[in-house]
C-alpha cells in the first residue's frame, strides 16, 4: 500500500494536534466506563445487602449509592463528549482548511477529482476522518472498562476471571478479522455515494444550459442510474455490517451463557454467594458493552480511514506545475523560441510600460500564450523569462505579486462588490476602487460598493461580470498584467470605453499590459500588436498598419 | 451570504413525506417490524432466564435444571444474534431504499424548479442539499435502523417486566414522565439549533464550492490567504453552530441519565418492598434489575443518536422542502419527425426579478417563421431577459408570448424544448464521455446523429482528433476542452434536438474572441431555416440577421433590417460606426 504512509502520517498529525482534547475525552470516558462497570456490582450489592436482608438502612444507603454512582457516570460521559465534540469539530475544520489551502495555493494540484468530489472531501471526508479521534478515545475507555470488570471478577472467583481475561481478547481479535470485509464494502459504498454526489453537483452546475436544450429528463435519468448504483453498494455494505453484528452478538451471547452456567454451578455448590452470582452475571452482560464497543470501533475505523486516505491524497497531491525560489524582479517579459502545443517557435518581448496586443489566428495559440504566462504550462523548447529568470524558477508568491494573468472564465468571490474587487489585505481606499471601476466602465452597476452579490456574482450579467474582473485586475495593479479576451460579453460602445480606461489606468509607472485578444477596439489602443499565425510571429506593428495584412484583417475585422 | 434559502419542510410534513416513501415497500416494512420484534424478544429472554437461574440457586435446585436454563440461555442468545443481524439489515435496507427514492425525487424537482426561485437561492444551496444533506440522511438510515431496533427493545422489555411482576413494571413507568418533561423542553430548542446548524453548513458549502470552482482565479492573484480566510469564516460558523447544538444536547443527556438512576432506584425499591412483604422473589427482582440495566444500552443509544437523528431530521426536512416543490406538469408526446415552421410573437412583455426594478417595459415584437432577429444594446439593457422569456426559460411577469400561435405557458416543458432551443450565456461541459454529454439532449441519438450535429457545429475535426473520439471523457478533471470547443458542443446539442426556434444568447461572445469566427460559422449553420433570436455582441453577427432590434433600458428603441437601421442614422448607426471606427 503506497498511500498508507501519507494516511498514517495524517492520522498521527491529527492526534498530535488534538492530544489535549483526546486525552481529556479518554479520561472522562474511562471514568464513565468504570462507573458503568460498577452498576451491575452495585445492583448485586443492593440485592444481596438490602433486598435479600430487608434492612431499611441498607436500602437507604443503596439509593444514595446509586445516585452517587450515576452522578459520576453522567458527568464523565458528558464532559468527555464535550471535549470530544470540540476536538473533532476543530480537527475537521483544520483539515478542511488544509484541503482548501492545498487546492488554492501556488499553482494548485493535479487531481482527477471533480469539483463535487473535492467538495465532498472537504466536508464529509474531513468530518469522517475526525471521527478517528472518537475511536481513539473509545478504545482507551472501553479497554479500561474491561480491565476494571476483570479485576472485579478476579476478586470474586479467579478461575472465571482468568477465563474472561483470555477469552475476551480472543473474541475481539476474531471480530477484528472480519474488519477487512466490512471495510471493503464500506469504501465501495462511500465511493459510489461520492460519485452520485459528483453527478448531482455537475448537473446542477450546468442547470441553466441543461434547461436550454431540454436535457432535464435525461439528466434526472442519469442521476437515478448513479443513485441506484450507490443504493446497491449501500445495501452490500448493510449486509456486511449486519453479518458482523450477528457474529458479535452471538459471541457475547455465548459468553453470557457459559459464564452464567459456570457461576450458577459455583453458586449451587456454595463457592460464591447469590449477590456475587448477580454481579458476575451482570458484569458478563456489561462486558458485552466494551467488547461490542471495541468491535464497533473496528467497524467505524474502516469508514474513517477511507476518508482520511482521501483527505491525505488531496493534501499530498503533486503541484500542477513546478515553481522555484528565486525572488521575482520586474523587467522585460520574454518568450524566446517557444515550442508547445499551438506554438511553433514563438518569440516576443514585453517591455515595462508597454501595452502589447497579441492576436492569434488559432485558439490553441492564444491558449498556449495564456497558459505559458500563467505558468500553468512549461514550454517543450525555448523559454519564458521575466527579467531574465524562467518563470518556473521564480518564487510563486513573488511571481504573483509581479505578474497577473486574469483568467478568461470569470470567477467572483465575496458577497459584495467591494469584496469581489479586493484581492489582498492591504488598505484600499474607495477612491482607488471607484477609479478602477470607472476605467472598466462599470457605470451601470452604480456607485454602491456594497452592492450585494449572490452566489459568486450570479446576479450579474456576463458583461457585468467581465467588467468586474477587469476592474479587479486593474485594482490589483501588478507590474505586468495579462488579459485574455476580457471584453467578449461586452457591447461595442462599452468595449471602446474599457479600452480607453485600461490604457489610461495602466499608462504610468512602467506598468506592462498584455492583451491576448482579437477585439479591434482593444487592439487599436495598443502600443504594439504581435500577430501570431501558424504558431509563430507573422507581423508586428500598430493595429492600423497590420490591417494591411489580409490574414490579420480577417481575424480582427469581423 | 444574502442568498434567499430554499424552503424547508415542517416537522410534520417531513415525517409524512418520508412515511409515504417508506410505505412503498410494505413487505420489507412488515418483515422489518416482525423480525425486529422477534430479535428483541429473544434478547429479553436472556435476563429473564438469568433471573430464573438466581431463583434456582436460591432454592438449591438441581444441576440438571441449571443445565436446562443454561441451554435455553444459549438458544436465546443464538437466535437473538441471528435475528438482530437480520433485523438490522431489513430495517436499514428499508430505509436506504426510501432514501434513494427521496434523493432522486429531490434532484428531479431541483432540476425542474421554478427558474426565478433557483436564481434567487443560488446553486450552492441546492448542491448542498443533494450532496451534504443526502449523504447525511443516507448515513442516518443505518442509525435510524438502530434507533428503531432500540425502540422495539424498549417496548418488548416492558412486556418482559409485565411477565415478572406488574408492580415492578409500574415502578419502571416512573422514568417516562421524566423523559416527557425533558423532551418537551429540549425538542423545540433542539429543532431551532439544528436548523441553524444546517443553514451554517449551507453557507459553508457555498463558500467551498465557489472556491474550488474559482481555484484558477485564486491562483492568478495568489490570494489563497484571503480566500482561505473566507472559507475559514464560513467553516468556523458551522463549527460554532454545531457546538451550540451539542451543548443543548448535553443538558438533555444529563437529565436522561438521572432518569435511568430514578428508574433503577424505583425498580430496586419496589423489589425491596415486595420481597420484604413476601410478594415477590429475589430472582424476580434480579431479573427486573438486569432487564432494566439492559435497557441502558438501547436507551443510551437513543440518547447518543438523538443528536444525529435530530440533525439528520433537519437535513431530511431540507430535502423534503425541495421534494415538495410543485414541479411543473409533465406531459409526454412523441418527438415530431418534421420541424413545423414556428413564429414567435411577444406582446407587451414586462418583467422584473423578485423585488427588483422592472427590467422590461412593454416589449412587443413579432418574428415570422424562419426569420432571424438580432437583439443588440448596451449591457443591462434587458437583452438576456428578453431572450430568456422568449425561450420560455422563465415566464414574464406580464404580457403574452406566442410560439407558433400558441401561448408559451400552454406548452409542457418537454414540448417547449422541442419547439425552442436556448443556448445560454453559461457554458458547461457535463462530466462523462463526449457522447454522453451530447446524448443529454437526445438520449436515443445514434453515433451518426452525433457526428452530423458535431459537423454542423464545426466540431467534427477536433472531435475526430481526440484520443478516444466520441468516447473521450470530458468535464471537470478530465480531457480539457477550450471555451470555444465547449460552446461548439452547446451548439451541437441544439442541432441534435433540431427545434424550429433557436435562441442564442451571447453564444459566440462568451467563448472568447479568438474562436469567434469558427463559432459564427457554426451558429449561422445552426440558424439556417429556423426562427432565430440572437443576442449579438458582435455587430457582424447582427448584420447577418434578417432584422435587428436595438434595446435600451428595457425597451426596443429601434427595429428594422440592418440596411434600414444604418440608413436611418439612429442608435444602431452610431453603434455600427463605433464598431467600424
Amino acid at each position: 500500500m503506497a498511500e498508507a504512509n501519507p494516511t498514517r502520517r495524517l492520522i498521527g498529525e491529527m492526534f498530535r494536534r488534538q492530544r489535549r482534547g483526546v486525552a481529556l475525552t479518554a479520561g472522562f470516558w474511562s471514568l464513565h466506563q468504570v462507573c458503568e462497570a460498577l452498576v451491575p456490582v452495585a445492583i448485586g450489592l443492593v440485592i444481596d445487602q438490602a433486598v435479600g436482608t430487608g434492612s431499611t438502612w441498607a436500602m437507604v444507603w443503596s439509593v444514595l449509592g446509586v445516585f452517587a454512582l450515576f452522578t459520576a457516570l453522567t458527568m464523565g460521559w458528558r464532559t468527555g463528549l464535550w471535549f470530544l465534540s470540540k476536538a473533532e469539530l476543530e480537527e475537521a475544520h483544520v483539515l478542511r482548511l488544509q484541503v482548501v489551502r492545498r487546492v488554492v495555493t501556488g499553482r494548485g494540484i493535479s487531481t482527477e477529482r471533480q469539483t463535487g468530489e473535492l467538495l465532498s472531501i472537504a466536508t464529509s471526508d474531513t468530518q469522517n476522518a475526525s471521527e478517528l479521534l472518537e475511536i481513539g478515545s473509545r478504545v482507551v475507555s472501553a479497554s479500561l472498562g474491561l480491565v476494571v470488570s476483570t479485576v472485579v471478577l478476579l476478586r470474586i472467583d479467579w478461575s472465571l476471571g482468568i477465563g474472561l481475561v483470555i477469552g475476551i481478547p480472543i473474541l475481539v481479535l476474531a471480530l477484528n478479522a472480519l474488519g477487512p470485509v466490512v471495510e471493503r464494502h464500506t469504501s465501495a459504498k462511500q465511493e459510489s455515494l461520492g460519485q452520485a454526489a459528483g453527478t448531482a453537483s455537475d448537473l446542477l452546475t450546468g442547470l441553466r444550459p441543461l434547461r436550454g436544450f431540454g436535457g432535464v429528463e435525461e439528466a434526472a435519468r442519469r442521476y437515478r442510474t448513479a443513485s441506484r448504483t450507490s443504493l446497491r453498494a449501500n445495501i452490500g455494505a448493510i449486509k456486511a455490517g449486519s453479518a458482523f453484528v450477528s457474529v458479535s452478538t452471538f459471541t457475547t451471547g455465548l459468553l453470557i451463557a457459559v459464564v452464567s452456567a459456570l457461576s450458577g454451578w459455583f453458586a449451587l455448590r456454595g463457592r460464591i454467594t447469590i449477590g456475587e452470582l448477580i454481579t458476575i452475571v451482570g458484569l458478563a452482560a456489561f462486558l458485552t458493552d466494551p467488547v461490542l464497543n471495541l468491535a464497533h470501533c473496528v467497524f467505524q475505523l474502516a469508514t474513517a480511514r477511507a476518508s482520511a486516505a482521501r483527505v491525505a491524497e488531496v493534501l499530498a497531491a503533486p503541484e500542477r506545475a513546478a515553481s522555484g525560489s528565486t525572488p521575482a524582479k520586474t523587467g522585460q517579459l520574454v518568450l524566446d523560441d517557444v515550442h508547445t502545443a499551438g506554438l511553433d517557435g514563438l518569440s516576443l518581448k514585453v517591455d515595462p510600460g508597454e501595452l502589447l496586443g497579441v492576436v492569434t489566428t488559432e485558439i490553441a495559440a492564444a491558449d498556449a500564450v495564456t497558459d505559458l504566462l500563467a505558468g500553468a504550462r512549461v514550454p517543450e523548447r525555448g523559454s519564458v523569462t521575466l527579467a531574465g529568470t524562467p518563470l518556473q524558477e521564480l518564487d510563486i508568491a513573488d511571481l504573483r505579486r509581479a505578474m497577473l494573468v486574469e483568467p478568461h472564465a470569470v470567477d467572483l468571490f465575496g458577497d459584495s462588490l467591494r469584496e469581489a474587487l479586493r484581492t489582498d489585505d492591504g488598505q484600499v481606499d474607495d477612491g482607488a476602487m471607484t477609479e478602477a471601476m470607472t476605467a472598466a466602465s462599470m457605470t451601470d452597476l452604480g456607485k454602491e460598493l456594497d452592492h450585494a452579490l449572490l452566489d459568486h456574482g450570479s446576479n450579474l450579467s456576463g458583461g457585468q461580470r467581465q467588467r468586474v474582473a477587469v476592474a479587479r485586475a486593474l485594482l490589483a495593479d501588478r507590474p505586468v498584467t495579462v488579459f485574455r479576451d476580457p471584453t467578449t460579453a461586452v457591447d461595442a460602445v462599452t468595449e471602446h470605453a474599457i479600452a480607453e480606461g485600461v490604457r489610461a489606468h495602466r499608462a504610468t509607472g512602467g506598468r506592462a499590459t498584455v492583451l491576448v485578444t482579437t477585439s479591434a477596439p482593444l487592439l487599436d489602443r495598443c502600443d504594439r500588436v504581435v500577430f501570431v499565425d501558424g504558431g509563430r510571429v507573422a507581423g508586428t506593428g500598430r493595429h492600423r498598419d497590420l490591417l494591411d495584412l489580409p490574414a490579420y484583417a480577417d481575424v480582427v475585422l469581423r | 451570504m444574502t442568498a434567499a434559502i430554499l424552503p424547508v419542510a415542517s416537522g410534520r410534513a417531513t415525517a409524512a413525506a418520508f412515511w409515504r416513501k417508506l410505505r412503498r415497500y410494505p413487505l420489507l416494512g412488515l418483515a422489518s417490524v416482525l423480525v425486529s420484534a422477534a430479535a428483541s424478544g429473544s434478547a429479553v429472554m436472556v435476563p429473564i432466564l438469568l433471573g430464573r437461574l438466581v431463583d434456582l440457586v436460591a432454592d438449591r435446585g438441581s444441576t440438571h435444571d441449571l443445565l436446562r436454563i443454561a441451554a435455553w440461555t444459549l438458544v436465546a442468545g443464538l437466535s437473538a444474534a441471528v435475528l438482530t443481524g437480520t433485523a438490522r439489515w431489513l430495517v436499514a435496507e428499508w430505509g436506504v431504499r426510501a432514501c434513494a427514492d427521496l434523493r432522486e425525487e429531490v434532484l428531479d424537482h431541483a432540476l425542474r424548479m421554478d427558474a426565478a426561485r433557483l436564481e434567487a437561492a443560488g446553486s450552492g444551496d441546492v448542491a448542498s442539499r443533494v450532496t451534504d444533506d443526502v449523504e447525511q440522511v443516507t448515513d442516518a438510515t443505518q442509525l435510524a435502523a438502530d434507533v428503531f431496533g432500540a425502540l422495539v427493545t424498549v417496548a418488548i422489555t416492558f412486556a418482559g417486566f409485565a411477565t415478572l411482576d406488574w408492580r415492578i413494571a409500574l415502578a419502571f413507568l416512573v422514568v417516562f414522565p421524566v423523559y416527557a418533561v425533558s423532551l418537551r423542553r429540549f425538542l423545540p430548542q433542539a429543532e431551532a439549533r439544528y436548523a441553524a446548524e444546517r443553514r451554517a453548513v449551507a453557507v459553508r458549502t457555498q463558500s467551498l464550492l465557489s472556491t474550488f470552482h474559482g481555484a484558477r482565479t485564486v491562483h492568478a492573484y495568489g490570494m489563497e490567504d484571503r480566500q482561505g480566510a473566507r472559507v475559514e469564516q464560513a467553516s468556523r460558523g458551522a463549527v460554532d453552530a454545531r457546538l451550540k447544538a451539542v451543548r443543548g444536547f448535553l443538558w438533555f443527556a444529563n437529565v436522561m441519565n438521572y432518569a435511568e438512576a430514578i428508574g433503577l432506584t424505583a425498580v430496586l425499591l419496589a423489589g425491596f418492598l415486595l420481597v420484604r412483604a413476601d410478594a415477590s422473589t429475589v430472582g424476580e427482582v434480579t431479573a427486573a434489575a438486569l432487564l432494566f440495566h439492559r435497557l441502558f444500552g438501547p436507551l443510551g443509544m437513543l440518547l447518543v443518536t438523538f443528536n444525529d437523528v435530530q440533525s439528520a431530521g433537519a437535513a431530511l426536512a431540507r430535502l423534503v422542502g425541495v421534494a415538495d416543490l410543485e414541479p411543473p406538469a409533465r406531459r409526454g408526446g412523441d418527438r415530431p419527425t418534421t420541424r413545423p415552421p414556428t413564429s414567435v410573437v411577444a406582446t407587451a412583455v414586462r418583467h422584473h426579478y423578485l423585488d427588483g426594478p422592472t427590467v422590461l417595459h412593454d416589449v412587443s415584437v413579432e418574428i415570422p417563421a424562419g426569420e432571424s432577429l438580432a437583439v443588440v444594446g448596451e449591457s443591462g439593457a434587458g437583452k438576456t431577459t428578453l431572450a430568456a422569456i422568449l425561450g420560455g426559460v422563465f415566464p414574464a411577469t406580464g404580457g403574452d408570448v406566442l410560439l407558433g400561435g400558441r401561448p408559451i405557458q400552454d406548452l409542457a416543458p418537454d414540448e417547449l424544448r422541442r419547439v425552442v432551443g436556448v443556448v445560454t450565456q453559461e457554458v458547461h461541459v457535463f462530466a462523462g464521455t463526449l457522447a454522453d454529454d451530447l446524448r443529454l439532449a437526445v438520449p436515443d441519438a445514434t453515433d451518426q446523429d452525433l457526428h452530423a450535429a458535431l459537423k454542423l457545429a464545426g466540431a467534427d475535426e477536433w472531435v475526430a482528433a481526440l484520443p478516444d473520439g466520441l468516447a473521450t471523457r470530458v468535464g471537470d478533471g478530465e480531457h480539457p476542452l477550450t471555451a470555444s470547443q465547449a460552446q461548439q458542443l452547446a451548439l451541437a446539442r441544439i442541432a441534435l434536438v433540431d427545434p424550429p426556434v433557436v435562441i442564442l444568447d451571447e453564444a459566440s461572445a462568451e467563448a472568447g474572441s479568438a474562436g469567434a469566427r469558427q463559432l459564427d460559422l457554426a451558429s449561422a449553420a445552426l440558424l439556417a431555416d429556423r426562427t432565430a433570436i440572437v443576442v449579438a455582441h458582435r455587430l457582424t453577427q447582427a448584420q447577418t440577421c434578417d432584422r435587428i432590434a436595438v434595446m435600451a433600458h428595457g425597451r426596443i428603441v429601434e427595429l428594422g433590417t440592418p440596411a434600414d437601421l444604418i440608413a436611418a442614422g439612429g442608435a444602431y448607426a452610431t453603434l455600427w460606426a463605433a464598431w467600424h471606427r
